[in-house]
């Protein structure tokens, strides 16, 4: 009768560690424009789902999404909840009804890191290990 | 052009547009970038027993076609401008006539309010505003006892404007609103007009307010979104009746000026959707109620619709989609109080989605349908097109491609 109990917590920590362990593969960035040192997890959802469009100091943001790859597949299975799929249909439903613009996407941690460092508002993500001179590192809470 | 000609142009044009468009056509502006994005997509529709969509679909019709085209641009940080044109044909609906799909200006001014203006796309349950834009989902056609393609013009845009906003609730997670007030009105091309066809009416013009709103829960259970909307709509229609056994309302000749008006027409809409992980669960249940005053004053018309559906899609890989829904239309109509039979149609769905491409796929469909609802009012079977009358079981394969950028 424990047995089961022990089982499933085991297993609710180990989904909650691959959880953890993704999101700590991942560096949150942001053009220097942006006032806010932290992001919340929700506030970075709402900003990536296109329903929020400033951070919580006021900062104007727009999202940028890497193209494909491991962390922009940990990033959103850690963060916005959508597969890649999922998020594109997301997008197209927003851009063909006129509610939104498609986000900007980039091929790579370099280009995503060029990218938001010349753009006022720009935020996005790159593995823990990239070389992020010339943006601004958002702690995550 | 010929119509046979123009269906096999177009026909033509979008099976082989996806290799020369996939390219995103995005530029620059005075410094701002503008956006290009497009779709098309191609049906082939195959039916038993009755024809479908006012098609030839019991000998193999190629069809619904339709393709849009949308320019936006951001002007400032909070203010955006865009807008789409669309045309579809099937059948004798919609006849490739390009129109303004929506054109909006959009402020924003802050995540709980903004304001969008113009011809607005109107949010209303789950798939209302998408509805045309069938190849982001899983199916070649939505449930149509709720999205039916013959009735989209009756509140899929709104010439108007939205409030809307988003609004975090802490713990329990977010709500959105959008509250909408317009004018919507039915092309010549639409169902309801063809309908009436049949009965010697060729209505000019149908067209009212429509006001209404969609409220919707992000739920703190990860995935789960459940909403409710409601609409009122105040439609009038004008034209012309000629000698037929309908038009004997108006008067012995049965010819004359014809016109309809609202008494009281409202819809309601309750939904859920769960998504976890490639799973996704939709629901919806909707209640139409109209009463309205046609053929000139001499009748009154009430329609009380029930619908709603069950789907579920599951994907497989990044390249193979599978679904099903159950859609379920029940419908009770009077004329001068006196009930109609009442009607009915229940639409069982298998079907699979290819992508090809990240731009482009392929969906094939089986429906196996039991019923035909009124044929006085648009749900797919009309009198016109089954001049044989409608038999009750209609088993239908389709298959459709589209291609977007």
């Amino acid at each position: 009768m424990l047995k089961k109990p022990n089982s499933l917590l085991f297993a609710l920590l180990a989904i909650c560690s691959a959880v953890s362990a993704f999101a700590g593969d991942i560096k949150v960035i942001a053009n220097a424009s942006v006032g806010a040192s932290s992001v919340s997890a929700d506030e970075l959802k709402g900003v990536f789902l296109a329903t929020k469009t400033s951070l919580s100091d006021g900062s104007h943001v727009e999202p940028v999404l890497e193209k494909d790859g491991p962390t922009h597949e940990a990033f959103l299975k850690a963060f916005v909840g959508k597969t890649d799929s999922a998020l594109a249909t997301y997008y197209r439903s927003l851009v063909f009804t006129g509610k939104a613009s498609m986000p900007k996407t980039t091929a790579s941690d370099a280009d995503m890191v060029a990218y938001v460092a010349k753009t006022k508002g720009a935020i996005g993500y790159v593995s823990a290990g990239a070389d992020t001179s010339g943006v601004k590192t958002l702690d995550v809470k | 052009m010929h119509f046979r000609a123009r269906t096999v142009f177009w026909t033509a044009v979008l099976w082989t547009a996806p290799v020369a468009l996939h390219a995103q056509f995005d530029f620059t502006v005075d410094g701002r970038d503008v956006q290009v994005h497009g779709f098309a997509s191609q049906g082939f529709m195959y039916s038993g027993n009755n024809n479908y969509l006012s098609a030839d679909t019991t000998n193999g019709y190629f069809g619904p076609t339709d393709a849009g085209l949308n320019v936006s641009t951001k002007l400032t940080d909070n203010f955006r401008v865009g807008a789409q044109m669309y045309l579809f044909n099937v059948g004798q609906l919609g006849k490739w006539q390009p129109e303004l799909d929506w054109a909006v200006a959009d402020y924003k001014f802050k995540d709980w309010f903004g304001i969008r203006a113009g011809k607005v796309k109107t949010v209303f349950g789950l798939y209302t505003d998408t509805q045309d834009m069938t190849f982001l989902q899983t199916f070649a056609l939505l449930p149509q006892s709720i999205y039916a393609i013959d009735k989209r013009d009756e509140s899929i845009a709104h010439t108007g404007g939205d409030l809307y906003g988003s609004v975090r609730l802490k713990q329990l997670g977010s709500l959105s609103y959008t509250a909408f007030a317009g004018n919507a009105s039915d092309s010549a091309n639409s169902g309801y007009i063809y309908s009436l066809k049949a009965a010697g009416i060729d209505m000019t013009k149908y067209s009212g307010l429509i006001a209404g709103g969609d409220l919707r829960w992000n739920t703190p259970i990860n995935g789960l979104v459940a909403g409710a909307a409601y609409m009122r709509q105040y439609p009038r229609g004008s034209g012309m009746c000629s000698d037929s056994p309908a038009c004997r309302f108006l008067n012995a000749n049965g010819e004359g000026v014809y016109w309809e008006k609202y008494r009281k027409d409202y819809t309601q809409q309750f939904y859920g959707q769960y998504t976890r992980g490639k799973f996704q669960l939709d629901s919806e249940y909707r209640r139409q109620w109209r009463d309205h005053t046609v053929f000139s004053g001499g009748a009154e018309a009430s329609l009380d619709g029930r619908s709603w559906y069950t789907a579920a899609t599951y994907r497989i890989n990044s390249r193979l989609e599978v679904g099903s829904y159950y859609s379920h239309l029940f419908e009770y109509t009077t004329l001068n109080q006196v009930y109609y039979p009442n009607a009915h149609i229940i639409d069982k769905v298998l079907a699979v989605r290819v992508d090809l491409a990240r731009y482009w796929n392929v969906k094939v469909e089986g429906h196996f349908m039991n019923g035909y609802g009124h044929t006085t009012y648009p749900w797919g079977f009309y009198t016109a097109s089954n001049p044989n009358g409608l038999l009750d079981q209609t088993p239908l394969l389709v298959v459709r491609t589209a291609f977007f950028f």
